[in-house]
């Protein structure tokens, strides 16, 4: 209730997302053995909780349901032998997104229940009932939330000043690449250049006389490497990327997932001082540790050293989101997602958003509500972040290109220092490594299942 | 069209009344970092002078997704009804006349044959209270669509700040009754030379050349490999269109579960892939350079052909909030004839 | 709604459901609404926007003619999300409508002429509605000659109607399928429509010809058309578009300055050829 009291006759709604071989059967065996429990859980029965999507836990909060439960084999026992091992990284990270997000974990909990525990089942029923009940019907899930406000942006920064391009470098770029394109080495430069009121704007030249409008400083933000998997861009050839360390990481999580070839892009590599906004450095050079990017073909300026590594406003920003209480936190993410009117410049600019189709171009079902109301939004801004986890390198493209300010950076960077404290992986520096969503260790931690 | 004028406690005065009229009265608000309209309750929350706001006037009249439909299964009955419709007297204080000059060309499609009542009502009951322009923004190309920083087109009424005072321009009935309400705070507008205002605005324009009549020259050069060199930076998002004060693409979807759902009236993009695809697989628009040319095509050749105005007002929202910096008016002079490439 | 709700269809029960192939089914609607049912009227050619509530709106040529009134039908073939849906209703399921939409077929160019239908696969379904009118009217139009062709005999549309197409004096009726696309027992012809046709030499002598199909098919049987000596201005197609409102509003459909749903979908190959190549 909007005054926090709890309604007379109110009855927990919760649904359990159960595996076909183990739970569904202890469940069964509770009923057979005659043992008495809450009656408010509705199953739904999958064969695997391998197979439960972070989406049918949405689709239930937005549906109406106070609490959702997940539950299937021990580790060991999973039927499909490692289904419930990735469930279990899987859900880790969706657990702590949605604390992020101002959602009771009372809410959302796991529980692995055998074949036999029929009594272990109704106890978990009955246990996360009335913990349910104790703090009432969820809230509405895609509500506006409070009018629309903005965490105080981080202060005590002086800004450096922006670092004037080295002669000599400019033109070594150019060359550079005046050289790939007339010698056929690429079909096309993806880089930076001055549009006509002076700002910086992605340049794409195919011809060799094009490169002296090539330009590289401290205004060029954009992750260029989005353009790798565009075919208008491919269809010229082998590609030329002028890339910053931070970009050079999502070439490498595409070529991790096989999305273009290493050989396909000869990688302009540009020693990088920093990008900057407003006279601000921007959040991810603070802690930028590709200041000299760590592949390349060709390297652009005097290789640094490591840099000094400072706080990160975003992290400074995300503490100062945990601090709130979760009813806080709720309001302050509702309003958020309030205003995204779906234009889908996230995942335009994402160069790991590649998906033909996306999954909320899915019709088949529809699992994400194409308008743009709350539940909606909601839906699509998490799935998003979840679909990127362990992907996203943090170039922050998706929250520059939001024209209404969503803070999809605090999002990704919550889900990528999780996965980071987790399981000690990094996106975009090993091209071999297996994702880290899509692979588990024994000894992954499972604290959080009953 | 009747000419007043206002000081600046006259304008005060005249915002306070509407404050306490009886209707509501829609401002450029700050939210956040955003430049929204936004209903206020008081004066101080006007943001004054601070460019275009990030989501056009449109938003007031074609949400970015309304319900058209509302329905609920009975077996094998469905009851059917219209959703409700609010539509409270509505004054917007303060569009720029890009956004003003924008309603005109909205107004066309969704009055034209099969009339909107979505969009009409709201329509009816809201009075544009313009805002000429006196320090345009870099990004600002009005000029060269037709309009000025002083264009009077969709605004009732049009204030222009002019040594101190604002010149009113009342130019409908419904800007006359907005006017008339409180007669007694508007002065005579004898001295005040709108020319002057317009020209020093245009002045501070920049480089920005009359487009003229370049829906033939756009139709000719229809098959020109250019568009693909043009729109290859192109990534295929929403963000022009849906910020653009003129686009009014839409899509209807049905949402419902067992009991009963709306079918709903969202923003569409011509730049999204699935835009047209055919249920058979087959996409006339297969490339992003198809996509964009549609764009191009569609503001600067065909809705002219079947309007009259351009279907670009040039504010240049499209060109500030592209996350590559796509700029149309670049674009089209490219493919109708001058500019490099 | 003060002024009308434009997106608000019509509420339909299901009388009849026939399936003509084992994709293809045809549904005969009848308006709820006994005075839009009494009412209700339309030109051959237009469509309407028939949805299954909950799923959404898809466009449909209305496949009957005006001179078979009472009910409306459409023909669909399953492809997606919507036509899924429709195919979930059984008789008495609500089906809604809005329409009559878009321009109507030619008629005056086709008084006292010779008839050609040329129909591929469902493109048959968007020439139904005409061909029954110019049966029912038989006496305003010259001969009649209908190809029905489609990729395999299971693909044929209508084959129970064609018989009864044949027997109208003055109708000649001709079947045919791809090359492999044939039964032992077939007893049509075996070519793809635009050889047929042209195998079938028809002159042109400014009768018309009236064709849809897929848009491979539509380009071929132009081209074998101009072969023949029928002039663009003699060719009549109905044209596909992916479209929503129907209403010349949502921007989707449009070639050109033209609206598929508002100056089309029918055009002759004349007006195709002044359209940008946008389709």
């Amino acid at each position: 209730m909007a005054d926090g009291s709890i309604p007379a006759q109110w009855e927990p709604k919760i649904v359990a997302f159960v595996c076909n071989w183990c739970t569904y059967v202890g469940a069964d065996v509770a009923g057979t053995s005659r043992i008495q429990y809450a009656p408010n859980v509705r199953l739904i029965r999958l064969p695997c909780t391998g197979r439960i999507d972070p989406l049918f836990i949405l689709k239930a909060f937005e549906q109406g349901a106070d609490g959702v439960l997940v539950s299937g084999c021990h580790p060991g026992d999973c039927h499909y032998v490692s289904g419930n091992l990735l469930a279990r990284r899987r859900f880790t990270i969706f657990r702590r997104l949605m604390e992020f997000l101002g959602v009771d974990l009372r809410r959302l909990q796991f529980s692995w229940v055998s074949a036999t525990e029929g009594r272990k089942w109704a106890e978990v029923v009955n246990a996360v009932t009335e913990e349910v009940r104790a703090i009432g019907p969820a809230p509405s899930w895609g509500e506006k939330g409070e009018p629309w406000r903005a965490l105080e942006p981080p202060t005590g920064e002086e800004a450096e000043p922006l670092a004037a391009p080295a002669e000599a470098q400019t033109q070594a770029r150019r060359s550079l690449a005046r050289r790939l394109l007339e010698q056929g080495e690429v079909g096309i430069v993806v880089g930076y250049e001055a549009n006509r009121r002076g700002e910086v704007t992605p340049a794409l030249i195919t011809q060799p006389g094009e490169a002296e409008r090539l330009l590289f400083d401290g205004r060029c933000r954009h992750n260029l490497s989005v353009y790798l998997t565009k075919e208008l861009v491919r269809k010229q050839g082998k590609v030329g990327l002028v890339a910053k360390g931070c970009d050079v990481r999502s070439v490498v999580g595409l070529v991790q997932e096989n999305q273009i070839r290493r050989e396909d892009v000869v990688l302009l590599g540009m020693v990088c001082r920093g990008v900057y906004a407003n006279g601000r450095l921007e959040a991810r050079c603070h802690s930028c540790t590709v200041r000299t990017p760590h592949l390349y073909d060709h390297l652009i300026g005097e290789a640094t050293s490591a840099s000094a590594l400072a706080e990160d406003p975003r992290d400074t920003e995300i503490a100062r989101l945990e601090a709130l209480s979760p009813q806080e936190r709720w309001a302050y993410w509702q309003a958020q997602f309030a205003r995204c009117i779906r234009c889908y410049a996230c995942r335009a600019v994402c160069p790991l958003c590649y998906c033909e189709p996306c999954i909320a171009e899915k019709t088949r079902p529809q699992w994400i509500p194409p308008s743009a109301h709350g539940k909606g939004n909601l839906a699509w801004n998490i799935v998003r972040a979840m679909h990127l986890a362990g992907r996203c390198v943090g170039c922050d493209a998706c929250a520059r290109a939001c024209p209404v300010g969503i803070r999809l950076d605090l999002i990704n960077r919550k889900v990528a220092l999780e996965i980071e404290r987790e399981w000690g992986y990094r996106p975009g520096f090993d091209a071999e490594a297996p994702p880290p969503l899509t692979t588990f260790r024994p000894e992954d931690k499972e604290d959080f299942i009953r | 069209m009747m000419r007043k004028a206002l000081d600046e406690e006259g304008l005060g005065q005249w915002l306070e009344a509407l404050l306490r009229g009886p209707r509501r009265v829609v401002a450029p608000v700050r939210e956040g970092d955003l430049v929204l309209f936004r209903p206020i309750t008081s004066r101080e929350e006007i943001l004054w002078d601070e460019g275009k706001s990030t989501l056009p006037l449109k938003e007031w009249l074609f949400p970015p997704t309304e319900p058209v439909l509302h329905y609920r299964f009975w077996g094998n009955e469905v009851e059917v009804e219209d959703p409700p419709l609010e539509a409270p007297e509505t004054v917007v204080l303060f569009a720029r006349p890009c956004d003003a000059a924008a309603l005109g060309i909205l107004d066309a499609v969704f009055a034209s044959d099969y009339e909107d009542a979505f969009y009409l009502t709201r329509r009816r009951a809201m009075t544009v209270v313009g805002l000429s322009c006196s320090r345009p923004q870099p990004e600002c190309f009005c000029a060269a669509v037709g309009l000025s920083p002083t264009a009077t087109q969709g605004s009732d009424i049009l204030l222009t700040p002019l040594d101190g005072r604002y010149l009113v321009e009342v130019l409908t009935e419904k800007g006359k009754r907005l006017v008339e309400e409180n007669a007694a705070l508007f002065q005579e507008a004898e001295g005040l030379d709108k020319e002057r205002a317009t020209a020093a605005a245009l002045a501070q324009m920049g480089e920005v050349e009359p487009l003229g009549e370049v829906s033939r020259r756009l139709s000719e050069r229809f098959e020109s490999e250019m568009w693909e060199v043009v729109a290859r930076k192109c990534v295929g998002c929403g963000v022009c269109a849906f910020l653009c004060p003129t686009c009014h693409c839409f899509d209807i979807v049905d949402e419902a579960n067992a009991f009963g759902g709306c079918r709903c009236k969202n923003w569409d993009a011509c730049a999204f892939a699935l835009f047209t695809l055919h249920a058979s697989g087959h996409n006339p628009r297969p490339t992003q350079a198809h996509r964009y040319r549609q764009r191009v095509m569609h503001k600067f050749a065909y809705f002219p052909e079947n309007f009259g105005p351009t279907m670009c007002v040039g504010c240049g929202r499209c060109l500030v909030h592209c996350p590559v910096g796509m700029d149309i008016y670049e674009i089209v002079r490219i493919l109708a004839g001058g500019g490099a490439a | 709604m003060k002024g009308g709700n434009i997106y608000r269809p019509y509420l339909m029960k299901v009388a009849e459901i026939r399936d003509e192939t084992p994709d293809v089914r045809t549904l005969r609607l009848e308006f709820q609404d006994p005075q839009v049912a009494s009412s209700f009227d339309w030109l051959p050619g237009q469509f309407g926007e028939y949805s299954v509530f909950g799923a959404g709106e898809c466009v449909f040529t209305i496949a009957n003619s005006p001179t078979r009134k009472g009910y409306i039908e459409c023909s669909f073939k399953l492809m997606g999300k919507v036509t899924s849906a429709l195919r979930e209703v059984e008789v008495g399921g609500t089906v809604g409508f809005r329409g009559p939409y878009g321009n109507r077929f030619p008629l005056e160019l086709m008084e006292g002429r010779n008839l050609y239908f040329v129909g591929g696969g469902i493109g048959m379904a968007a020439l139904r509605g005409l061909l029954q009118f110019t049966l029912d009217q038989r006496d305003r139009f010259g001969e009649i000659f209908i190809l029905n062709a489609a990729r395999t005999v299971a693909d044929i549309v209508y084959k129970q109607e064609m018989e009864e197409w044949a027997k109208v004096e003055g109708v000649t009726v001709v079947k045919t399928v791809d090359p492999g696309g044939e039964t032992p027992d077939w007893d049509g012809k075996v070519g793809l429509a635009p050889n047929v046709f042209e195998e079938l030499a028809p002159r042109p002598d400014g009768n018309i010809v009236i064709t849809c199909g897929p848009p491979i098919m539509i380009r071929f049987m132009l081209q074998a058309l101009d072969r023949l000596g029928f002039r663009p201005e003699q060719v009549v197609t109905t044209l596909e578009n992916k479209m929503k409102c129907g209403l010349g509003k949502c921007g989707r459909c449009n070639i050109g300055r033209y609206y598929v749903c508002k100056d089309g979908p029918v055009f002759t190959a004349a007006q195709l050829a002044q359209l940008p190549n946008d389709f």
